[in-house]
């Protein structure tokens, strides 16, 4: 039944034994112990789960590892360069985007999501595509200052 | 989630061959959206899951002026939503998706899976009825169309047969002078499934008062989205009217059949469809007058 498929996570190749009924989270955490994503819902609900798949946000506790086969998979482990973080990283940070930290992964790969399809979002825009991911600490203006100051500082470098 | 054979065909005669050799133990799987939650709960254990996203027949979104925009089953409520051809021809679609559940459903939930799983708390077949959309439909003896009224038959019952496969939405072109809202409405989150939703569709005659066509949809009220066929014949053929608009919301709200949930009451549903249609069809008639060639 179990069979294998290639992943590139995090731009690493990964070749990976898996059963049709695992989904990708569990692939990325148990066989991959790339543990950022985390199950929480379980029904596509609340956004701790979040990877990128193809560059576009996926509930991976609903995505069939098999059906993954070829894809580009980014975690949130693949964000930071050189041991530098990335500036959405720095950002939720320094505006103080999280307390517990159970979400922020879901929540950083979703903003990447948004600002590499828009650079410039308006709040209105941010807010609409955030709005499946849900804080139980409440960092809901603390993320959109994260957000808002990398788009910000985004516009200001390329103005 | 229990195990199961995992099965990739490549064209759509392969995959309708599949499903009839595995019969009720297959089931098509695309988005996977609605399918994964049933599977882990336990509801549905299918033997045999057969993927039909690598069939490339399936994709795309094309739009011809005399017939109309053709969906490939596989186009995602995303690619709805951001389509510069879906936003130029029914900007309807694409401001309804900017709604539906969150940014990770749309990306991977399609269009094909959302009409065939028939979920009754869900919003397109409201407008796609409204606007009198058709499906292809492609079995082992080929392919059949009809309308996609026609297509749902309970909660999440279908007319298709074990071995067929929905592959295209068609949606025609509509008549000029046409104009359509819909109202999502949900009561408690945003991001909830609807409680309700309520498609109207006005063709007018070139009097631009009188009602040529009327369409009245209702969602999340009955097993299957359901037509008010009693209001849409108080208001066509006639001068659109703000009391008879008041007269065929009536109409719609004792016409559906609304259970209690955690949405909302029989009663509250039954009054929210009275309002809701009392405040799309005045909306629906402004855009039918105003109509420039989409919807």
């Amino acid at each position: 039944m179990s069979r294998f498929i290639t992943l590139s996570v995090n731009e690493v190749s990964r070749r990976v034994e898996v059963e049709p009924r695992e989904t990708l989270l569990e692939v990325i955490r148990d066989h991959l112990g790339l543990t950022g994503a985390k199950l929480g819902c379980d029904i596509q609900v609340c956004g701790a789960c979040t990877l990128l798949v193809s560059g576009k946000p996926v509930s991976s506790c609903s995505f069939l590892a098999v059906d993954a086969d070829g894809c580009e998979v980014t975690s949130i482990e693949g964000l930071s360069c050189n041991g530098r973080l990335h500036r959405l990283q720095e950002a939720f940070i320094e505006t103080g985007g999280l307390q517990c930290g159970f979400c922020t992964p879901g929540f950083i790969l979703t903003a990447k999501a948004l600002l590499d399809e828009q650079p410039h979002p308006s709040e209105e825009q941010i807010k609409k595509y955030m709005a499946g991911n849900l804080c139980r600490c409440g960092c809901y203006q603390e993320i959109l200052d994260a957000i808002q100051k990398v788009a910000g500082r985004r516009a200001v470098q390329n103005g | 989630m229990k195990n199961f054979e995992y099965l990739e065909p490549r064209s759509v005669q392969e995959a309708c061959q599949l499903l009839r050799q595995h019969g009720e133990e297959a089931r098509i799987f695309a988005g996977g959206t609605s399918l994964s939650i049933v599977m882990k709960q336990g509801f549905f254990q299918p033997k045999y899951l057969v993927n039909i996203k690598k069939i490339p027949d399936l994709t795309g979104i094309r739009w011809d002026p005399k017939r109309g925009l053709t969906l490939g089953a596989l186009v995602t409520h995303r690619e709805l939503e951001t389509s510069p051809l879906i936003q130029e021809t029914f900007p309807i679609l694409s401001q309804i998706e900017e709604d539906v559940a969150n940014i990770r459903v749309r990306v991977m939930g399609t269009v094909g899976g959302n009409l065939a799983y028939a979920e009754p708390l869900t919003d397109l077949p409201q407008i796609l009825i409204a606007l009198e959309a058709s499906i292809r439909v492609a079995g082992p003896d080929g392919d059949r169309t009809m309308s996609l009224e026609e297509l749902f038959v309970d909660y999440y019952e279908t007319s298709l047969r074990p071995d067929e496969i929905l592959t295209e939405v068609l949606v025609p072109t509509p008549p000029p002078r046409t104009g359509i809202e819909y109202i999502r409405f949900s009561s408690s989150s945003v991001i909830d499934k609807p409680c309700l939703g309520t498609a109207v569709r006005f063709t007018l005659e070139e009097d631009l008062e009188t009602v040529r066509t009327a369409r009245v949809v209702l969602g999340c009220v009955a097993p299957t989205p359901l037509r008010a066929r009693q209001a849409e014949a108080l208001l066509e053929g006639k001068r659109y009217e703000v009391q008879r608009v008041k007269e065929a919301a009536a109409f719609a709200s004792r016409e559906c059949k609304p259970v209690s949930d955690l949405r909302g009451s029989e009663a509250y549903k039954r009054e929210m469809v009275r309002v809701l249609v009392t405040r799309a069809a005045p909306r629906a008639f402004e855009k039918a007058r105003a109509f420039r060639g989409q919807v």
